[in-house]
């Protein structure tokens, strides 16, 4: 879960990490009021998720009232790609001498956490790295170590950094680092991490994404991205659903299997309507509920429920199912592949409703079958490649 | 042979008592897994059916020996289980939990790699050898004995194609879930070199999804040569980008992870590509046919097999 600036900034100073004073305001009103602890010049920075801000003019300084009252003002109607800004920041401005850019992620190659320096800060550092990848600096942290400041300042040897500005630019990054740790983020960056003309060493912006399975353990109540209705609902129950345009439902009892069973549904000659993973340990509660979103999906016309009895149990699966053909009656065609665990009991559950079922069939016959239950006679028996 | 686990192989069970534990407890033992001990702190003493349970690893060393372990514990205790089977010794650790924190998992593949374990997982359904053992969730009777080696990163998925090889006769080596999670223990790399280096498997299947670089780091690995024929198939092809599909680490973003790159970088290390189970299936039929025959098939740069 990514954090809006002021809540990531909130995070840095709770780990000793130096920022510019700033007040979060929602409208001019209270901006006003806010002005009398910083003083001019303020920047005025929207709060918002999507990068590219300073971009979309989401950025602006203002060095009296009247200019404080028209970014302000501006700034909180903004719309910066599809994200409304609903508040904004206002950080004194600071001197700045040199602008440097820090960072730590897991490297997806190793596993490790890797911590990020260039010199050229205050730019997108993306595209630093990709035309000079000479400046930006990179050193893997192994967790099961401690890390040692040497380390860092050893590290920051290599960059042009004056040797004045090492200790406190290695000590910035350390507490970044701790930061990164302790808020199980998955990325922490400060761009532009700043020096002032005094040599001070100042965060002037915050980026911190949490891992939103460990938001329970840092008990942060988890904020979702905007989805559709029935995307709500189905996190709400723990589900996994994107909604899609095709005719045909895909219900999976695990994420790589409803993406194949998806691909073959494209394959075959029909469209997803969504994507539905059960995820493990599934209640027949979960089981009916999962089926009622899929049923309620716009524009389906059948669904594929495609699961094994692993660390899920076919009979609880199978009467979840079943409570839904008796209480709601469905009008869309469902075609139900199911085995493993108490492959007997859930069956027969479904047998007495005259679900039809694939029991030993793969998934191929499976989504040939339900292709040709939703649109007869069309190419489902095919494929696109026959 | 097989790979990692064997019908020798002195499984330890991590969270035993739990609701799942006691579960998979019996499921193991009807397939005939020597599940030698169970760990539950504070309920050592007790037993879960035939199964002696212990407060910690070490106590249950003093009375067996442990080859593997599969970890069924609540995903933030994980890193604390497997931190004291690493720290014991034990060889092999499965991590079966979903949702484990990605610092504790970056922390126990540090330690593992340090103290010279294996892990697998998290967030997968873990290891089987056919007809020999498991240390894994997934249901055995679907899967057969063979010569096929299945390494993927989909749970379910390898169960669907342990099935579906199965149905059409054909058995499988062991089959290895690496897990859907961004940050894993072993990866398509490692569980290749097993392969490589196992006389009884002739074939490797290899499953991959959207998401992440393990596929096109395997594609670069296979590129240096590779002993036995690799058939691959990537799930995602009609992913939307940008969302998440149910795993954390499934997701196309900023136009990389899609299948269309890893089915490239695949292709072109000559691993045989196919987009349905059927062309799969075909594939490996094919290159086991070669294989009675006495044909050589293995990867050379820049020249695929079997095409």
């Amino acid at each position: 879960m990514r954090l809006f600036e002021y809540e990531a900034r909130e995070i840095f100073v709770k780990y000793g990490i130096k920022v510019a004073p700033a007040v979060l305001v929602h409208s001019v009103d209270e901006a006003l009021k806010a002005i009398a602890a910083l003083g001019y010049p303020v920047v005025v920075k929207a709060q918002v998720l999507s990068g590219g801000r300073g971009k979309a003019g989401g950025v602006r300084v203002a060095a009296n009232q009247a200019e404080l009252m028209e970014h302000t003002g501006q700034i909180l109607g903004l719309v910066i790609q599809g994200e409304k800004a609903e508040s904004v920041l206002l950080s004194r401005k600071i001197e700045i001498a040199r602008e440097l850019y820090a960072g730590v992620t897991f490297d997806p190659q190793n596993g490790l956490p890797a911590l990020m320096f260039s010199t050229s800060g205050g730019v997108d550092i993306e595209v630093v790295a990709r035309a000079t990848p000479e400046k930006v600096l990179t050193v893997h942290l192994p967790p099961t170590q401690p890390v040692r400041g040497f380390r860092i300042i050893d590290f920051l040897r290599g960059s042009e950094l004056p040797s004045e500005l090492l200790p406190k630019v290695a000590q910035a990054l350390q507490k970044l680092v701790e930061a990164f740790h302790a808020s199980d983020a998955t990325t922490a960056e400060i761009n532009p991490l700043a020096v002032t003309p005094e040599g001070e060493v100042v965060a002037l912006d915050a980026k911190l994404v949490l891992d939103d399975s460990a938001l329970a353990r840092q008990q942060i109540t988890p904020r979702f991205e905007a989805g559709t209705p029935l995307e709500a609902r189905a996190r709400s129950m723990g589900l996994n659903y994107v909604q899609l345009q095709g005719n045909i439902a895909v219900l999976g009892s695990g994420a790589g299997l409803a993406m194949a069973t998806m691909d073959f549904v494209s394959h075959y000659g029909a469209a997803p309507a969504c994507f539905l993973d059960t995820g493990g340990g599934i209640s027949s509660e979960k089981m009916a509920e999962a089926l009622r979103i899929c049923l309620a999906t716009p524009g389906v016309e059948g669904v594929l429920v495609n699961a094994f009895g692993g660390i899920n149990n076919c009979e609880w699966m199978g009467r979840g199912i079943a409570n839904v053909i008796d209480e709601d009656k469905p009008k869309a065609k469902i075609l139900v592949k199911m085995r493993g665990h108490s492959q007997d009991e859930g069956w027969k559950l479904l047998e007495d409703r005259s679900i039809p079922i694939v029991k030993f069939g793969t998934t191929e016959e499976a989504v040939k079958q339900i292709v040709e239950l939703v649109c007869p006679g069309s190419r489902g028996l095919q494929g696109k490649g026959a | 042979m097989a790979i990692l686990i064997n019908q020798k192989t002195k499984v330890l069970l991590q969270g035993i008592t739990g609701k799942m534990g006691g579960l998979h407890t019996r499921y193991m033992l009807d397939y005939g897994v020597n599940l030698v001990a169970g760990i539950s702190p504070g309920k050592g003493g007790s037993t879960v059916g035939t199964v002696p349970v212990y407060n910690t690893v070490p106590e249950a060393l003093e009375h067996t020996a442990i080859d593997a372990t599969m970890v069924l514990v609540p995903p933030y205790a994980v890193k604390e289980s497997a931190t004291e089977a690493i720290e014991s010794g034990v060889q092999l650790v499965v991590i079966i939990s979903e949702f484990v924190p990605i610092h504790d998992t970056a922390y126990v593949k540090q330690l593992a790699i340090e103290r010279g374990v294996r892990i697998v997982g998290p967030n997968t359904i873990g290891v089987i050898s056919p007809g020999k053992t498991k240390v894994g969730i997934m249901p055995g009777s679907i899967y057969s004995p063979g010569p096929v080696g299945v390494v993927a990163r989909s749970g379910t998925l390898t169960h669907d194609i342990g099935a579906t090889l199965t149905g059409m006769g054909i058995g499988q080596t062991t089959c290895v879930g690496i897990g859907g999670d961004p940050i894993r223990g072993m990866d398509f790399i490692d569980v290749l070199k097993e392969f490589a280096v196992d006389d009884e498997t002739k074939v490797v299947v290899m499953v991959g999804e959207i998401g992440g670089t393990g596929e096109e780091l395997a594609a670069k690995y296979l590129e240096g040569g590779y002993p036995k024929p690799v058939i691959a198939f990537v799930a995602g092809q009609t992913a939307p980008a940008g969302k998440r599909m149910g795993h954390a680490g499934a997701i196309i973003s900023g136009g990389s992870g899609s299948t269309a790159s890893k089915y490239a970088a695949l292709a072109k290390a000559g691993a045989i590509i196919t987009k349905t189970f059927s062309e799969m299936i075909a594939a490996v039929r094919e290159a086991l046919a070669r294989e009675e025959a006495g044909e050589k098939q293995f990867l050379r740069k820049g020249q695929a097999v079997g095409i």
